[in-house]
């Protein structure tokens, strides 16, 4: 059971877990995931059989992914309880240990005198000890690796469950209309632009979110990198579309507005109307043939509606209409109006702690990293002699000491 | 006026590689020194390029393949002189300037047009999370043109005594690049749970990121925990170098998803 222990902490275990978790992560960003299950057929007609065995078509979620991931922070988590001891270990130990250490680098007085000089300007705090001077500097140096697996273990622990805890629930709503969330919040989309006030495309909804207990966010503008908070809840400008609104209007004088989908089929009597097909962003006119235009940056500079008139049941032509074309079938008269964009928001219901213990992670995690490559401790003996690096952390200080000996032999040599 | 300083600095940094490889070749001290200065005057007009771009485009020219790559050999560019004046590395010069050209050669190839940025990288974070890229990318690219010198070094003379120098700037290199890339990845996971409502999606191009990550911790962990140092380590930069071409100009061409800016807004972001 020790043996298990030792290897599960070892950092050969945890090599050939990032090894494997790199090769399947190649897999996952080169075969298309989380697809329908016919795409993986199409697209892999022999091997599909195999893609869905071994879960390629969502490794990031498979057993072995996770399975990997699970053993990871445990190997993190004990890397970090090695580590640990050396969160409150002082130097005072190593330094009085140290002024025991015989020179190992030879050199001459006035070299040394440049080293100690050296040493002093980098600001190392000098302890002398008979005929021995022990320079050091970042003891909290030691803590870095500590902090780097730490920080790895919680950004990986909490970003598990930013990812996978929330609650997400992708709705569209058509301005001055709302959302309904199933506690009772509500979400009211008052207006939507696709371009801000320079003409820039910049998707903007104006929102308010009323929670069950009144309290509400106020109006607040919500775009992409731009999200609105309140409560558990965030809303995103997630996507957006475009709909025909059509305007109906009776003998006597009653209007409705609707706004229409493919194949609705708008009438008073189920017989006489307009079967509504589609609107497009624009048309081309050549030689007196008009040609529509499917796809633009998302504006609709000269909207054309497509529907048909149906009179008794009967499809007849296929009729073309701008906005502000009116038509009368049966009893009715069907207006075009300008068609109308409308947001897709995202809206995210998840406890803020998490992101805020993730972030903290964060932090641990880049300090960590920083602490280790760039505070490494330094504990440097100077006797008359010579000197003495002690560990094998500090090689930035090794080579630099390196640098004055070898200058200074190269100076006399001059 | 864009063009023509972006040309005359590639042309500047082109005939600064030949002149430091002809000097290293022949051994002309005044050739490679020449070069140098010609490679500083590149950079400088590199750095005027950026500055002008950045200013009639009224943001930080980061926002595509051209302008990232551009500010990547910028990079690139920037840690070779810093390397150069404050440790005096010239053995790192003619394979530093090689990736340099490589880069900015890239560059040139991109369409180099000055568009609006789109909305979603309309963020406080899109200077540290794509400049923090384009500095680690150009930290692993010169840790790569360090390992280059290491092993032709040692197979001329495995005592030449700058072995030791070129293995510990392997380390260092590597080491400035894994922060930045963990400051890239980090910062990009805060900006997409603003912009996508998710820190992390699985994106071809984060996955990428993350695979170039593990790539270099596990270096760092055989260089610090298990202090292997030498050939073999030499070896892994080189070799990593492909791995993080890949993660920038691979994924971007082969691999859509959400970082694929160069598709329709609509399609893909919206």
């Amino acid at each position: 059971m020790e043996k298990v222990w030792k290897y599960l902490k070892s950092m050969k275990f945890g090599l050939i877990l990032l090894g494997l978790i790199c090769a399947v992560s190649v897999i996952g960003s080169l075969i298309p995931q989380n697809a329908e299950p016919m795409t993986y057929v199409r697209a892999y007609p022999n091997h599909y059989g195999l893609i869905f065995s071994l879960q390629l078509d969502h490794v990031f979620t498979s057993w072995y992914f996770i399975l990997l991931t699970v053993l990871l922070c445990l190997n993190l988590a004990m890397c970090s309880l090695v580590r640990f001891h050396g969160i409150s270990h002082d130097d005072t130990e190593e330094i009085e240990r140290a002024t025991g250490v015989p020179s190992v680098e030879k050199t001459d007085p006035d070299t040394l005198d440049q080293i100690r000089e050296y040493l002093r300007r980098k600001h190392c705090k000098e302890t002398v000890k008979g005929n021995v001077s022990v320079y050091s500097k970042n003891s909290f140096g030691r803590n870095g690796t500590f902090l780097t697996h730490l920080g790895i273990l919680l950004t990986v622990v909490f970003w598990s469950l930013a990812m996978y805890l929330p609650r997400i629930i992708d709705r569209t709503c058509m301005p001055g209309e709302s959302i309904i969330l199933d506690d009772g919040t509500k979400i009211a989309v008052s207006d939507f632009a696709i371009t801000d006030a320079a003409g820039r495309l910049d998707y903007k909804s104006v929102i308010n979110i009323i929670l069950p207990d009144g309290r509400e966010s106020g109006e607040r503008e919500v775009s992409v990198n731009h999200p609105v908070s309140m409560g558990q809840y965030k809303v995103f400008q997630q996507t957006y579309g475009t709909r025909g609104a059509i305007l109906v209007r009776d003998k006597e004088g009653h209007e409705d507005r609707f706004y229409v989908d493919t194949n609705d089929f708008l009438s008073k009597d189920g017989v006489n109307g307009v079967l509504y097909d589609n609107v497009y962003p624009d048309f081309t006119e050549e030689n007196g043939e008009m040609s529509l235009v499917t796809s633009t940056s998302g504006r609709y500079e000269n909207p054309v509606y497509v529907y048909i008139e149906v009179e008794e049941g009967k499809q007849k032509d296929v009729m073309l209409a701008f906005p502000g074309d009116k038509t009368e079938i049966g009893d009715l008269e069907f207006e075009f109006l300008k068609p109308v964009e409308y947001p897709g928001l995202r809206i995210k219901q998840s406890p803020k702690f998490i992101n805020i213990l993730l972030l903290l992670s964060f932090l641990v995690m880049t300090a960590g990293l920083y602490i280790t490559f760039f505070m490494a401790p330094v504990i440097v003996t100077v006797d008359e002699e010579g000197y003495t690096v002690l560990g094998s952390k500090p090689e930035g200080m090794r080579y630099e000491l390196k640098q004055i000996v070898r200058s200074r032999k190269e100076n006399i040599h001059a | 006026m864009l063009d023509f300083l972006f040309f005359t600095g590639l042309a500047l940094y082109f005939a600064a590689m030949v002149l430091t490889l002809v000097g290293m070749v022949f051994k002309k001290e005044k050739i490679s020194s020449l070069g140098w200065y010609v490679f500083l005057a590149g950079a400088a007009l590199e750095t005027a390029y950026l500055v002008y771009r950045g200013i009639v485009a009224g943001r930080l020219p980061l926002s595509n393949q051209f302008e990232f790559a551009a500010s990547f050999s910028w990079g690139i560019a920037v840690i070779l002189i810093f390397l150069h004046y404050r440790f005096h590395l010239e053995w790192i010069e003619s394979a530093g300037m090689m990736m340099n050209f490589l880069i900015i050669s890239y560059a040139a190839l991109q369409p180099r047009e000055v568009t609006d940025l789109m909305p979603a990288l309309r963020s406080a974070w899109f200077g540290f999370h794509i400049g923090s890229a384009a500095f680690s990318y150009a930290s692993f690219m010169l840790a790569g043109a360090a390992g280059i010198r290491y092993l032709i070094a040692v197979k001329k003379d495995p005592e030449d005594e700058r072995l030791e120098q070129m293995d510990y700037f392997i380390y260092r290199l590597i080491a400035l690049g894994l922060l930045l890339l963990t400051v890239t990845i980090l910062t990009g996971a805060i900006w997409a749970e603003e912009a996508w409502s998710s820190f992390w999606t699985w994106d071809p191009k984060e996955v990428w990121a993350l695979i170039t990550w593990i790539l270099y911790a596990i270096y760092l962990h055989l260089r610090l925990g298990r202090k292997k140092t030498g050939t073999a380590m030499a070896w892994y930069a080189v070799i990593a170098v492909p791995v993080v071409l890949f993660t920038f100009i691979g994924v971007n061409t082969l691999l859509p998803g959400l970082h694929s800016y160069g598709a329709l807004v609509r399609d893909i972001l919206l």
